[in-house]
């Protein structure tokens, strides 16, 4: 374990990795304190006017909306919109900020839980073998032949509209990767000597699965997992560009991405009058990803050569 | 050339190559000495990690980054093989100097033929025809004891069994007449009586070309069956050195000792066998002084402190100990063998 | 008669050959054909025989590390290819295997300690203190001191590793060990430590020994009776000494023969074997060793010999001894 980290922080790609993903934890637990929230439902973005255009970086609060706070009974603790506001004159940093919290949620709940799946059903795959096998790898087969995005979609119009309603959809379609890779593995790991010897003690076989296999395996599942955690944020956000998954007003990077979709390319005449709305979003979800990317390719270098040697 | 008799065929003097690893500098071999004379075959005896096949890439310039030969001579022919370029040592390798690998299965090239594998070793060294190399192969195949070489020309190697694969290769080295074989471990891979016959080609062989052969093995059975002088080797560096009878019968290093009377073996009835204790030194933390000496029952405090020099006791037989006499006794008294049928 | 500890009765072991996408059995690997030996209690006995014999396999199979397809297996009066899974499972205590390689045999994961105490976890014999109690003590008598029990495979030698693997199997105390090339894979100065280790185990706890292994001399030096086998049969077995002494099969003189011995003035008879061990899969007809046995006759190429007591505790499978 000890070396593992010794390589994450030696390196220097993954080094970033671990500053940005750090950086976006400090955000998302202090986002209280950066952009502290004016209703009770801390993930409704305030607005800063009524105006339906974007309005850019520095524009202060309207005053209706300072009224209608005041009337409200909420502190306002900063009154500019820093990076501008969206459609509907809600306020992009706010998005972000707490956008933050959500990205982590859905990334790691959705990760978390397919790889469970995925882990489950491969496993079970693996050591047991013939027609369990054969069956249960049909129906990943089955599931890996939707097309991932358009799956999603399709799931997430039948069950509504909810960031949770796009969680359950990645997750359904989601979880098939991890369940062939620790499979491939497992079948491997099944022929080694230490399972053999494992079984000549008269270890059962869910024991063997969870104490010998698992361990042995479960490393390239994580580096997978480490990666997805980035790309299901990227598309969980699309499906929100597209108008399905988070509500209107929900501070969520998708969210903010769909706020922009009439205004990316400008007015006539303006081009990218409204650059702010695409920027600041595409930045955070980019380095989001990025940092998971780096840190996941950095664990899979320190992967190969201890395939090779010792632990 | 003619070589003249007296000459030795192949002479390493000093012979240093070392591994440059990110944990370390590994000195596989350091300070290796030999000759080889013509129609003579030498055998190197080792267990893993003592550098004996580091030795033979060193001698076929065929080592990998991060190895180096850093220091000695390799006389082939009374020429310094080390100071040879590339293009004059390809010209070297599969012709005078060949060499047959342990693993048949990793040595062979899995996508081509066999034939193709043999005939393009002749190709390279003489100005024939490809039918003619073709026909060459087919010769060699039935020498070395294939069945059906027509057929097998056209077959790929995973489709032969291991002794087939071994016989390849033996057939691919011995394609170009060359005068020096080196085989490592030849055998180790096959079956017992698979192996027999391999020895019987290759002394069949060698006899006929009037050969010489370095032989590489950990095995002291088929060193003996095979072998004219020995060199020991342990860590990096030759121990013993001396002819066949004299290792076998009044061996004066404690190590040579010790693998003679550890081994269990055929001919004679072993009460309990003698043990060697400890490990084979790690090439990064070799001990001080005489690198045996933490294993060595004859150890004294010099051997802690002063590493031994390689010395003549008498005519042919060199050793590097401290405590020849001591381990002279003990082998009066111990070591059994002599002419004997088996018990 | 002394009843025999193990007593292994027509154990026959095959592995289909399949094929194309359905998986069709196109034909089969005769591993293990008819086998039958047995094993007394307190004695080593040596299974020898070169790849592909099957003898890694019998091995397996008594085990039932791999299913028997038929045959009898009656360890200590019980027949354990009858038994039930469960019932199996407990049965394991009193029989252990120690496996060829030291790299792959342990868990590069666990420490040492919880790789031997894995099977007293198991079947639940020990408490916890009481368990790694024993651990070290088991460490102890296999030559590794006690205080390296945290540590993990990787940082021991390749013969330490094979010590580890020792302790391993006779933390439960087994009646019977099976040692599967125990020592095949280990340096020739370490070979000699692990043999003698085995003898004295096998003297203290009355431990009783399948120990099997290619090469003869190792075969000879520890066991008391051996077994021949070839091509997934039994060819000849005998006591040690009658063995080499008195030499029945051709297989067995030609195997002798070959191997190679530390001794430059051995005289030996030279009988080279010629063609090479064919397939499991295609055994030839009759006698399985005709195409390449120096003394063949023309029955042996029609009618398979069968194992026959020819001499007292002698037994051999070849036409040139049938006509008693």
């Amino acid at each position: 374990m000890n070396r593992i980290l010794r390589k994450l922080f030696s390196n220097t790609t993954s080094l970033i990795g671990i500053i940005l993903l750090i950086i976006f934890i400090a955000i998302a637990i202090f986002a209280p304190v950066i952009a502290p929230p004016l209703s009770e439902d801390h993930y409704i973005i305030p607005r800063m006017s009524w105006d339906i255009n974007p309005q850019p970086p520095g524009s202060p609060m309207s005053d209706e909306i300072r009224d209608v706070y005041d009337y409200m009974g909420a502190k306002i603790k900063y009154d500019r919109a820093i990076f501008g506001t969206a459609e509907g004159g809600y306020d992009i940093f706010y998005g972000l900020i707490w956008g933050t919290r959500t990205a982590f949620k859905i990334g790691l709940i959705t990760v978390s839980i397919s790889m469970l799946i995925g882990l489950f059903i491969g496993s079970i795959s693996a050591y047991f073998g013939k027609w369990l096998d054969e069956i249960l790898m049909r129906i990943t087969d089955i599931f890996l032949s939707f097309p991932f995005l358009v799956a999603a979609m399709v799931l997430t119009t039948v069950l509504g509209r909810g960031l949770d309603k796009v969680m359950i959809a990645l997750i359904v379609f989601g979880w098939m990767g991890y369940a062939r890779v620790i499979r491939g593995n497992i079948l491997s790991a099944k022929e080694e000597t230490y399972v053999m010897a494992a079984r000549a003690l008269g270890v059962k076989d869910n024991k063997i699965i969870w104490k010998h296999l698992l361990p042995n395996t479960i490393f390239p599942v994580l580096v997978e997992a480490s990666m997805s955690i980035g790309s299901m944020v990227v598309t969980a956000s699309a499906l929100s560009f597209l108008g399905v998954g988070a509500p209107v007003g929900y501070a969520d990077w998708g969210q903010m991405v769909s706020f922009a979709r009439n205004w990316i390319i400008g007015s006539p005449g303006q081009a990218g009058q409204y650059w702010y709305t695409v920027l600041y979003p595409g930045i955070f979800i980019v380095l989001f990803v990025l940092a998971w990317n780096l840190i996941g390719d950095t664990l899979r270098d320190i992967l190969d050569p201890r395939l090779r040697g010792e632990l | 050339m003619i070589t003249n008799n007296k000459e030795p065929l192949l002479e390493v003097k000093d012979l240093k190559t070392y591994f440059f690893t990110e944990n370390g500098i590994v000195k596989a071999v350091d300070g290796v000495g030999f000759k080889v004379y013509q129609g003579e075959i030498l055998g190197l005896v080792g267990e893993s990690g003592c550098g004996k096949s580091v030795t033979a890439f060193s001698i076929m310039k065929l080592l990998d980054y991060p190895g180096k030969t850093v220091g000695g001579e390799i006389l082939f022919k009374g020429e310094n093989l080390l100071r040879k370029t590339d293009a004059e040592m390809r010209k070297i390798r599969g012709k005078d100097i060949a060499m047959i690998f342990q693993e048949p299965m990793t040595a062979l090239n899995p996508v081509l033929t066999v034939g193709f594998q043999i005939s393009e070793a002749l190709l390279m060294h003489f100005k024939i025809s490809k039918d003619e190399a073709i026909k060459k192969t087919i010769e060699l195949l039935k020498k070395v004891g294939i069945p059906m070489p027509e057929q097998r020309i056209n077959e790929y190697p995973h489709q032969l069994s291991g002794g087939m694969r071994q016989r390849v290769m033996i057939a691919m080295a011995m394609s170009c007449d060359p005068i020096l074989l080196i085989a490592d471990e030849p055998t180790t891979a096959l079956d017992v009586t698979i192996q027999a016959q391999i020895l019987d080609l290759m002394s069949t062989l060698l006899r006929e070309f009037k050969g010489s052969l370095i032989m590489i093995t950990h095995d002291l059975g088929v060193i003996a069956e095979i072998a004219d002088r020995i060199a020991i080797m342990y860590a990096g560096k030759i121990v013993e050195y001396a002819n066949k009878r004299t290792i076998f019968y009044s061996p004066l290093h404690p190590y040579t000792f010790g693998l003679l009377t550890s081994i269990p073996r055929l001919d004679i009835e072993m009460k309990r066998l003698n043990v060697i204790p400890g490990i084979v030194p790690n090439p990064l933390h070799f001990p001080e002084g005489c690198k045996f000496n933490p294993r060595c029952r004859f150890m004294t405090n010099r051997c802690k402190e002063e590493e031994p020099q390689l010395i003549q006791v008498e005519e042919g037989h060199l050793v590097r100990c401290w405590n020849i006499d001591k381990v002279a006794e003990e082998v009066k008294k111990e070591l059994l063998v002599g002419e004997c049928e088996y018990k | 008669m002394i009843d025999s500890l193990l007593k292994v009765d027509n154990l026959v072991k095959y592995f289909p050959i399949k094929k194309g996408v359905f998986r069709r059995t196109v034909g089969w690997i005769k591993a293990v054909d008819d086998v039958s030996f047995e094993v007394y209690e307190g004695e080593t006995l040596g299974l020898v025989g070169e790849s592909g014999c099957g003898k890694t396999t019998t091995a397996l199979t008594i085990l039932r590390l791999e299913e028997p397809t038929k045959g009898q297996v009656i360890f200590d009066g019980r027949d354990i290819v009858k038994m039930k899974k469960s019932e199996m499972r407990k049965e394991r205590k009193n029989m252990q295997i120690i496996f060829q390689d030291p790299y792959s045999s342990l868990d590069p994961r666990m420490k040492i300690k919880d790789i031997i105490a894995e099977g007293i976890l198991t079947h639940n014999l020990l408490n916890h203190q009481e368990r790694y109690k024993r651990v070290g003590e088991l460490l102890e008598k296999v030559g590794i001191p006690a205080e390296n029990m945290d540590s993990f495979p990787h940082e021991f030698s390749g013969g330490q590793r094979q010590r580890i693997g020792i302790a391993r199997a006779l933390a439960l105390e087994p009646k019977i060990i099976m040692c599967d090339e125990a020592v095949s894979a280990l340096d020739v100065s370490i070979r000699s430590q692990i043999i003698n280790l085995l003898k004295d185990l096998q003297k203290e706890f009355n431990l009783t020994y399948l120990f099997i292994a290619h090469d003869l001399s190792v075969i000879k030096y520890i066991s008391d009776r051996v077994v021949v086998m070839y091509l997934g049969k039994i060819v000849e077995i005998a006591d040690k000494k009658e063995l080499f002494t008195n030499t029945m099969h051709p297989y067995t003189q030609a195997l002798i023969s070959a191997v190679p011995v530390p001794n430059p003035d051995y005289k030996k008879e030279r009988i080279i074997l010629q063609g090479d061990v064919p397939s499991p899969a295609n055994p030839p007809k009759g006698c399985r060793f005709h195409p390449r046995c120096f003394k063949v006759m023309e029955i042996c190429s029609k009618i398979e010999p069968k194992l026959i007591e020819i001499k007292e505790k002698h037994f051999c499978a070849c036409h040139l001894y049938n006509e008693k």
